[in-house]
């Protein structure tokens, strides 16, 4: 579903993707982890086309995601962002049916397929009952399921989430993230890019990680293979421990700062 | 499913609610403004008098008023009002912020400079060259303030509050030049003034074609690109990401709004704060979805100059007052309401 080779990409003079090289399947749901700044916002934008890589080729459902018009990308990939700007007086089922943009025949007006779409995302991720609730009068929970239905009715192959959880509180994560992964379960041959910082929250959820350092693939492999006590404390510079709580789930507990251990 | 019924046969809905109780509105503040001014007549025969008009063409003293004088002036202030609403939720939308307009971010002053420049330059002495030569003046000074502004409220971080205040500071830049020019020609002062003050008195049938039909063919393209309004208003990002070019969109309805506002002042002289007013009321009453708003504006935006004009022509009968004046007496309080109370939102 996305596949690409040697991908390097300069913001100028810094080189903020190197030599990234990885495949993710359909059905897949990939967690893409690594410090501030290591390059996760940046890969996402490239598979989505906004940024053009220096070198390399980004195939996304076989395609050469750069060589496709702005509304062929749109019907490719989806993305769901993690701030929305203030708005003026949209409300939530508004903000959904944009998500039909890319797939828009009439001038002006939705089909009514269009919103038989729309409707249906609102109740996939329970949210019929705030269709006519003002976008900004919902809770962050609420405003990252909009947004993801949003993601969700452009039909997209590949859905892009750049941290959902970030402005959450604990249940909310976790409800968030169940969303998604109900939706993988139905939805089996699309594939779901999420960049986080909250790394059990990946480990939990993802079928597998990616973990990135100053640009590099460090390593891809299932959240056991990956989230490694050596590979945090090599990419994160922090000591931690993984272990398995008493349902079996693999845990990180961060300990210190290596910049600060004697 | 939700009870409200289908989201689109709603917006259809409403859309046709606009229309149903916004022409009856027009109808009716047209009929007024035929039958008031320094001459009284009443509407019944303000009526009487359009149908004689059609069948013979006008006659009588009043028939002549009527299509003379007031017919062209409260077509007119429709227009106008049209356009600089249009123009408002345009600049509303793309700069994403409420608390912007035509006038406030500097383009009404730039091309009020232009049309002044053309008018003293000594080119513009007949109709002819007055009715062409000003407007495309005008155009010229209204996309050179807005560059301005653009530039100094995207170098300064390109919030909403670097766009109020960079307009602000274009706007007394070409105030100043507009001055300067207006002492160096002192015997057409008065009628400079009278002109930057914002009038519809000096509009005949001739000019109102020329006034009407651009307006209007400009506002139905913005019309016509009412479904990616909307999709702007979910950020750069997101626009470009559901595959609209927004760079693209952005700039050539940012220019399409100079020119529709510098084609109104060109005409009618400076009239801010309805592209300010007039958006948000619409935005109060049907919501932000643009395929309901940029109707509703076009709307509510003839009525409110219909009505402020009447003001104008009425308030001190003989003496007729600037129509700006009045819109902008009206417009101040507006906006310091809007600032306090929404400013905090928006300008962050």
């Amino acid at each position: 579903m996305i596949s690409t080779k040697d991908l390097n990409l300069y913001y100028e003079d810094y080189h903020a993707l190197r030599d990234m090289f990885f495949e993710a399947e359909p059905g897949e749901m990939i967690g893409l982890i690594g410090p501030n700044g290591c390059g996760k916002s940046t890969l996402l934008r490239t598979i989505n086309g906004l940024l053009k890589p220096s070198s390399g080729v980004m195939y996304v459902d076989g395609k050469d995601i750069h060589k496709l018009n702005l509304s062929e990308i749109a019907k490719t990939c989806s993305n769901v962002p993690t701030e929305f700007p203030p708005d003026f007086n949209l409300n939530v089922i508004e903000v959904v049916m944009m998500g039909r943009y890319p797939h828009r025949k009439g001038l002006w007006w939705e089909t009514d397929d269009d919103e038989a779409i729309a409707r249906d995302a609102l109740s996939k991720f329970e949210i019929t009952h705030l269709a006519d609730r003002n976008i900004n009068r919902l809770s962050s929970g609420e405003r990252q399921r909009t947004l993801i239905a949003k993601a969700y009715v452009q039909e997209p192959r590949v859905m892009l989430i750049d941290e959902p959880t970030s402005h959450l509180d604990m249940r909310f994560k976790l409800e968030v993230m169940e969303y998604i992964r109900d939706l993988m379960e139905k939805e089996r041959d699309m594939t779901v890019v999420i960049a986080s910082h909250d790394i059990n929250l990946m480990v939990k959820y993802c079928d597998r990680i990616i973990l990135v350092k100053q640009g590099h693939i460090v390593g891809i492999g299932t959240p056991e293979e990956i989230v490694t006590e050596k590979n945090i404390a090599d990419v994160y510079g922090v000591e931690c421990s993984v272990f398995r709580d008493s349902s079996g789930e693999v845990i990180v507990h961060p300990r210190c700062s290596l910049k600060f251990k004697s | 499913m939700s009870d409200s019924g289908s989201l689109i046969n709603k917006g259809k809905h409403r859309l046709l609610m606009v229309i149903a109780i916004g022409l009856p509105l027009i109808v009716l503040i047209f009929s007024i403004s035929l039958a008031f001014g320094p001459v009284k007549m009443n509407i019944p025969d303000v009526w009487q008098s359009i149908i004689n008009i059609i069948k013979y063409g006008p006659e009588t003293g009043h028939e002549r008023i009527i299509y003379y004088l007031r017919m062209p002036r409260v077509l007119g202030a429709f227009a106008i009002g049209i356009g600089l609403s249009i123009a408002g939720a345009v600049f509303q939308a793309i700069i994403r912020n409420p608390l912007v307009d035509p006038y406030i971010t500097g383009v009404s002053s730039g091309a009020g400079f232009g049309a002044v420049m053309a008018m003293t330059s000594g080119i513009a002495v007949t109709a002819i060259s007055i009715n062409y030569f000003v407007p495309v003046a005008a155009f010229v000074g209204g996309l050179v303030a807005f560059s301005f502004t653009f530039m100094i409220a995207e170098g300064s971080g390109g919030r909403a509050i670097n766009y109020v205040l960079g307009g602000v500071i274009v706007g007394m830049g070409f105030g100043s030049l507009t001055t300067i020019l207006m002492i160096l020609s002192d015997d057409q002062v008065h009628r400079i003034l009278m002109f930057l003050f914002g009038s519809f008195t000096g509009i005949t049938w001739a000019k109102l074609w020329i006034i009407i039909i651009p307006i209007l063919v400009m506002s139905a393209v913005v019309l016509f690109y009412a479904r990616e309004f909307n999709v702007v208003l979910l950020g750069d990002e997101q626009a470009r990401q559901l595959g609209l070019n927004v760079k693209r969109f952005k700039i050539s309805m940012l220019v399409l709004a100079s020119l529709l506002t510098s084609f109104c002042v060109a005409f009618v002289g400076i009239i801010g704060f309805v592209g300010l007013i007039v958006p948000h009321t619409a935005r109060m009453i049907v919501g932000g979805d643009h395929r309901l708003l940029l109707p509703a504006s076009m709307v509510i935006g003839a009525i409110i100059m219909a009505v402020a004009d009447l003001i104008a022509k009425l308030a001190y009968v003989p003496v007729e007052l600037p129509v700006g004046a009045i819109m902008t007496l009206i417009g101040v309080p507006f906006f310091a309401y809007l600032l306090m109370r929404r400013g905090k939102e928006y300008a962050a």
